[in-house]
């Protein structure tokens, strides 16, 4: 956070940003910001007996449990970091999407931002173009999908199947602000992200 | 139609899912051990109907014999056929190449539009057919050098010339097309081909054009695949389903990644010198009913993998060799060691 705001005093911004939770295996986190976090009052979950689910899912549990607003319903779990790296964490990272589908969780990258649209919703997608696009990407990730439909792209599916080894919808371009997708499978959504001067 | 005897059925299926598939079958999948017997009840001609691509599981269900003799012979269950084998290994990115002439894979490489991974000289130097995809060859003017510091960077950069760019060359800097063109690489315009992706021409050409034609061993590596975009992630991971029949490995600084095509018995051949011990086995595409694996940390028995359920992910390797067999094309991916 301090690199990402030079000119400011790194100490107050540490403060500023300031997690509320950290939670996971605990193998990674260096011994002083644990206790700099600590000190500061963020709750540590030590969860280095759970082998069975990944650290992203530790942390969707922990928070669809403590939601930040239990009167509003309308959550939205931002995740940074959750892609590139080791490929395996990214995929394991995309299947907590599959796990969660009913809690809106949006991936986030410096080039990217994915989401699962889940089958038998009819899905509209605002685009903002001063923030995203125009790539954009519809993946039949987990199975195959026998009729997608879209609307607001340059190449519209119609019914059209997709699949790995056959067509995967990449280097696609958002023309409309408003793009709508329907679709018989779950289907990961992806729109770059632009990236400003 | 007369019962076939259980003798003429292989004890496994092998179909092919789409019709996409690239259908350059280089490896030993071709027919099973039955159709020679089949050849002597079969009409002439009938046979190579049957083999003629993965489909003849399908279609043994619709071939009509003669009748044959009033008592069928006893059924007779031929022992299970065993699974064609693949065998992988990731000694391209051994220092020195290894002395076995036997195992002699002909290497290509393909860049992509991405900053190189730390070893893009060692893949280079090992590969024998150099394919710069557009902006690729930026990369590969600019890294290299990068990574090979204290050598005088124009000498580099005449060592390090690709064979070939291809693409759009809407992402290529003017000079940097101008100067490796003058050194004699092919520039191959494609920009009126919307339907593939640029990795996918770069595997055309390659397979195409292979750098060594007697020799069917061949692998292609792909840096700057992974990471970067997630659209031109997964479509370049499409591009392994879509030539399902070559060995294409995509490598970053932080892992290897590959198909491991159904229907076969894989022996992957891990080096814990440069690889692992982190790895996954990745349900892309479609479920799996049937994983069986050994040599990991938690092997899959007889398990069920998929988007939403289980997909084996932080996995560690525990073998010098792991072997999969799976009903379902998987993506083996393996983590690559940093070195100091």
């Amino acid at each position: 956070m301090p690199e990402l705001l030079p000119g400011e005093d790194p100490d107050e911004i540490r403060e500023r940003y300031k997690p509320d939770a950290i939670k996971g295996d605990m193998d990674s986190i260096r011994p002083e910001v644990k206790e700099y976090y600590s000190n500061l009052g963020a709750k540590i979950i030590d969860e280095s007996h759970d082998q069975d689910t990944t650290d992203l899912h530790k942390c969707i549990s922990f928070i669809t449990t403590n939601p930040p607003d239990p009167d509003n319903s309308n959550l939205c779990i931002l995740v940074l970091g959750a892609l590139g790296g080791r490929f395996d964490h990214e995929m394991g990272n995309i299947n907590v999407l599959y796990h969660f589908s009913s809690i809106r969780i949006v991936l986030l990258s410096d080039d990217s931002s994915i989401f699962l649209l889940p089958k038998a919703h009819s899905h509209e997608i605002r685009v903002d173009p001063s923030i995203e696009g125009p790539h954009c990407g519809l993946i039949p990730m987990g199975a195959p999908s026998s009729s997608t439909t879209t609307t607001g792209l340059r190449w519209n599916l119609d019914n059209t199947s997709m699949s790995y080894g056959g067509l995967v919808s990449t280097s696609n371009i958002v023309d409309e602000e408003k793009v709508t997708v329907t679709s018989d499978s779950d289907l990961i959504w992806t729109i770059s992200l632009r990236k400003h001067a | 139609m007369s019962q076939l005897p259980d003798a003429y059925f292989p004890s496994y299926h092998a179909s092919s899912t789409t019709s996409a598939r690239e259908e350059k079958n280089t490896l030993s999948l071709t027919r099973p051990r039955y159709d020679l017997s089949l050849q002597t009840f079969c009409p002439p001609g009938r046979v190579h109907e049957l083999f003629s691509d993965l489909q003849y599981s399908l279609l043994f269900s619709s071939v009509h014999f003669p009748t044959g003799p009033a008592t069928p012979p006893p059924p007779r269950r031929p022992p299970a056929m065993p699974l064609p084998t693949m065998t992988h290994s990731s000694s391209f990115l051994l220092p020195s190449p290894p002395a076995d002439p036997a195992d002699a894979v002909s290497y290509a490489v393909v860049v992509l539009n991405q900053r190189l991974p730390r070893f893009a000289p060692l893949v280079w130097t090992r590969a024998e057919l150099r394919v710069c995809a557009d902006g690729g060859a930026n990369r590969v003017f600019d890294g290299m050098p990068d990574l090979l510091p204290g050598e005088d960077p124009d000498e580099i950069r005449e060592r390090y010339k690709p064979d070939a760019i291809k693409g759009d060359m809407d992402s290529i800097r003017p000079e940097v097309k101008e100067y490796y063109s003058n050194l004699g690489a092919k520039i191959i315009d494609e920009s009126h081909d919307q339907d593939t992706t640029d990795l996918h021409k770069c595997i055309s050409f390659i397979t195409t054009n292979p750098p060594d034609p007697d020799n069917s061993n061949l692998c292609i590596l792909v840096l700057g695949a992974l990471g970067g975009r997630f659209d031109h992630e997964m479509g370049n991971i499409n591009v392994l389903y879509h030539f399902s029949s070559i060995r294409i490995v995509l490598l970053s600084d932080d892992s290897s990644i590959f198909l491991l095509p159904k229907a076969h018995s894989h022996e992957i051949r891990v080096d814990p010198s440069i690889e692992g011990p982190h790895c996954g086995l990745i349900p892309m595409g479609a479920p799996s009913s049937s994983t069986t694996t050994t040599g990991l940390r938690w092997n899959l028995d007889n398990t069920s993998m998929s988007y939403g359920g289980l997909v084996s992910t932080s996995n560690i390797v525990d073998e010098e060799k792991v072997t999969v067999t799976s009903d379902s094309d998987l993506i083996w991916t393996i983590s690559l060691r940093k070195h100091a």
